[in-house]
């Protein structure tokens, strides 16, 4: 069975190009956020394998949204995606519960090999 | 072997691991649960014992090595840390500095047996739990390699790890951030270099190092931490031990007197070099002019490279004051929080060996006359804890050092009916400002203290200050707001030796203006003349600024050039002076020279210098202007 992936961004354009990455990958995108409140409460509904995760967006911010999926779900398996310039926000989430990130503009073959890092 | 020459190593080293000692103790007295404080304390206490036991300094290596012992009891949970032992402790690291600078003065005093005792007593006190403890049975400590091999195989050991970074990875200090989340998962983490904040910053060569307790085997270890992503290698134990001073940046000590002369040279090849400059330009050959334009870039990197040289984190002297803030709050029956900010920001050797003393008499001062006793500050709706703040910033080409409190605040009143009583200020001044306000405690031995606290309360405290720091071509500025507290701050130049000044004439003769205080320049019209308070001022962009004629200040005797005249704008912290000029020479490097003020001379001169034709021209004290 194909892992599951929760694609949080709010960005369509972002949340297409992820979802792109990883569907292309074997995997299977069961659900977008575009808000930390949606990623919260999509985690919970879908339980799935892996969460990407924008940090700055609407309604509860990825990081605040990442220590709340952690406090129900320690174990969650979260991919920060931020971009250049926001390392103390990373280092934020990362103490959050993020597993671990990457950096805008995506290479597809960085983001598969942070995936694999994170599943592992 | 001629121990003779590492003598002065000895003493620096000792001296710098004492004052990082006073440091953990009070950040160890403040959170006891936390263990890196410990740790750094036992690591600089051991390193001094190996040291003074290798110059044969028996009774340092001894005094420590009972200090070390406590240490250790305390590391491992066999005794707890009460304020006793904190109390000893600090009294150890006290008594080891005084004997450190005892060695090095060539006496050295036998180690105190009263306080070896103590220390002895109280790292056996844990062994034998809350029973006495009887003479002659202290255990010996165990020396920190032993302890290793006598634990039991699955007891959690503790063991140095360093980590590289891929080179090229993104967001490096993130990357660290995950690679101890997933340490933090094996075990304790401790002794994290660089610290964290510098880590975040990305301020680092990609190789960091802790130290990780854990019950983990090496290579579960390597293998947990290099599946982190962007990791170049993992390095556990002893690898990593020897790889630790290098992950510092590789470093030399270097005696200062040889940058001073290397300093000095530069400066004369600076002076050299503008006379080239001037030369050239007057001979009209072009490959004369190539030359000394390759000249003047080389030199002017070599200055560079010096002057950074000579740069020190203000935090080597900003390191004592935690503890004086301690002892004072003790001393004093006062409660007193004592924060320090920009530690890293730093500056020219020479001036930070001066700096800490006007410092130290603000710090005692704020201590003393700025924060209330605790039932005071809560009867005027305070907080019983007071605050104070010392803090370093950059500002343009100066550094800022601001000592803050939140107690009392001066009393202009007070200050003021003293000032007038000393014939300081007429009757007509009926507000101090905070201008006159400084001048008036700067008055050598003026103090409004009741009663002379053993603290502070000479009068020797802003007048010290303002004396030093002027000497350095510094200022001093004071604000302060009754029962909200004062701030007062000291600003100086980055460096002292070689300084860009603007060139300005006036009356024939050439003067140099330090670059670091001039705000910008204008040309002075008169139809923007106005005046305040019967001075003339002058009207920048809405600003009035009074003004000061340097011919007028110079008596200059030859004819007033009419019309516009160039005009310097001096700032100093938010003061401003329109300094009226006959003309503007340019910019140049200028070296300034040692300067034994003469008898008569004014106080607007604050040195003088060598200029590109070789003639000497005074440098204007920009702060006397104003």
């Amino acid at each position: 069975m194909n892992q599951t992936v929760l694609v949080c961004d709010d960005a369509i354009f972002m949340r297409t190009m992820i979802s792109d990455i990883l569907s292309q990958a074997g995997f299977e995108v069961v659900g977008e956020a575009e808000s930390g409140l949606q990623a919260v409460e999509k985690y919970r509904m879908l339980k799935p394998d892996l969460v990407t995760m924008d940090i700055v967006m609407p309604d509860m911010g990825g990081i605040e949204a990442v220590r709340e999926i952690c406090k129900n779900d320690p174990e969650a398996k979260i991919l920060m995606c931020s971009a250049m310039g926001q390392q103390a926000l990373v280092v934020e989430a990362i103490q959050a519960g993020a597993k671990d990130f990457v950096v805008k503009p995506f290479q597809p073959s960085r983001v598969l090999e942070a995936v694999q890092r994170v599943l592992a | 072997m001629d121990l003779s020459k590492y003598a002065a190593l000895f003493l620096a080293e000792s001296r710098e691991h004492l004052n990082a000692c006073n440091g953990s103790l009070l950040e160890w007295e403040r959170s006891p649960a936390s263990v890196e404080p410990v740790d750094r304390l036992f690591r600089a206490i051991h390193t001094i014992k190996g040291m003074a036991a290798t110059m044969g300094y028996t009774g340092v290596a001894t005094l420590a090595h009972s200090a070390e012992n406590l240490l250790d009891a305390l590391r491992h949970a066999r005794v707890t840390a009460t304020p006793a032992v904190f109390q000893l402790l600090f009294r150890a690291v006290d008594t080891l500095g005084g004997a450190v600078e005892g060695v090095a003065a060539g006496s050295e005093a036998e180690a105190d047996g009263e306080l070896i005792a103590e220390l002895d007593a109280a790292a056996s006190g844990a062994t034998s739990g809350a029973a006495e403890v009887q003479a002659g049975v202290a255990p010996e400590a165990p020396t920190p390699s032993e302890p290793r091999s006598r634990r039991a195989s699955d007891a959690p050991r503790s063991r140095p790890v360093q980590v590289t970074i891929r080179p090229g990875a993104v967001m490096r200090g993130a990357r660290a951030a995950l690679v101890l989340r997933r340490a933090e998962g094996l075990g304790v983490v401790s002794g994290l270099r660089p610290p964290t904040a510098q880590l975040e910053r990305d301020e680092f060569d990609g190789r960091f190092f802790f130290r990780l307790q854990t019950k983990a085997p090496d290579a579960e270890i390597a293998a947990a931490l290099g599946s982190g992503g962007e990791v170049d290698a993992v390095q556990v134990e002893e690898a990593a031990a020897e790889a630790d001073g290098a992950g510092q940046g590789r470093q030399i000590r270097v005696d200062l007197r040889r940058l001073d002369a290397l300093m000095k040279h530069v400066g004369e090849l600076v002076v050299a070099k503008n006379r080239l400059t001037a030369l050239s330009g007057e001979a009209d050959e072009p490959a004369l002019i190539e030359l000394s334009e390759r000249i003047a870039r080389l030199v002017s990197a070599m200055q560079t490279e010096v002057l950074a040289a000579r740069m020190t984190p203000v935090g080597e002297v900003f390191d004592r004051f935690p503890r004086l803030a301690r002892d004072l709050s003790r001393d004093l029956g006062k409660q007193i929080r004592f924060d320090m900010e920009g530690e890293e920001i730093e500056l020219d050797r020479s001036i930070l060996d001066e700096i800490g003393e006007p410092l130290l008499h603000l710090i005692r001062n704020a201590a003393d006359h700025g924060i209330e006793l605790p039932e005071q500050r809560i009867s005027a709706g305070k907080s019983a804890e007071g605050r104070i703040l010392l803090s370093a910033t950059r500002e343009r080409n100066t550094v800022a050092l601001r000592v803050v409190d939140d107690g009392r605040g001066i009393d202009r009143e007070r200050i003021l009916a003293k000032a007038r009583h000393e014939g300081l200020a007429g009757g007509e001044v009926d507000t101090l400002t905070d201008d006159l306000l400084v001048r008036v405690l700067a008055r050598p031995g003026f103090s409004t203290a009741k009663s002379v606290s053993g603290v502070s309360g000479r009068g020797v405290g802003v007048d010290v200050a303002m004396t030093r720091v002027r000497a350095l071509g510094g200022t001093l500025e004071v604000r302060s707001e009754l029962g909200r507290g004062s701030t007062f701050l000291i600003r100086v130049p980055l460096t002292l030796a070689i300084v860009r000044a603007l060139l300005a004439e006036a009356g024939g003769e050439r003067y140099a203006v330090p670059l670091a205080y001039v705000a910008e320049t204008v040309e002075f019209d008169r139809r923007a003349v106005t005046s305040v308070r019967d001075r003339e001022a002058l009207v920048v962009r809405d600003q009035v600024i009074p003004t000061v004629h340097l011919r007028d200040l110079v008596s200059a005797t030859s004819e007033a050039k009419s019309g516009r005249q160039p005009t310097v704008i001096l700032e100093v912290g938010e003061r401003r002076t329109a300094l009226v000029v006959d003309a503007l020479l340019g910019q140049q490097d200028i070296v300034v020279e040692p300067f034994d003020a003469p008898r008569g001379m004014p106080s607007f001169v604050g040195g003088a210098t060598i200029l590109a034709d070789g003639k000497p021209a005074l440098i204007l004290d920009a702060a006397a202007l104003l």
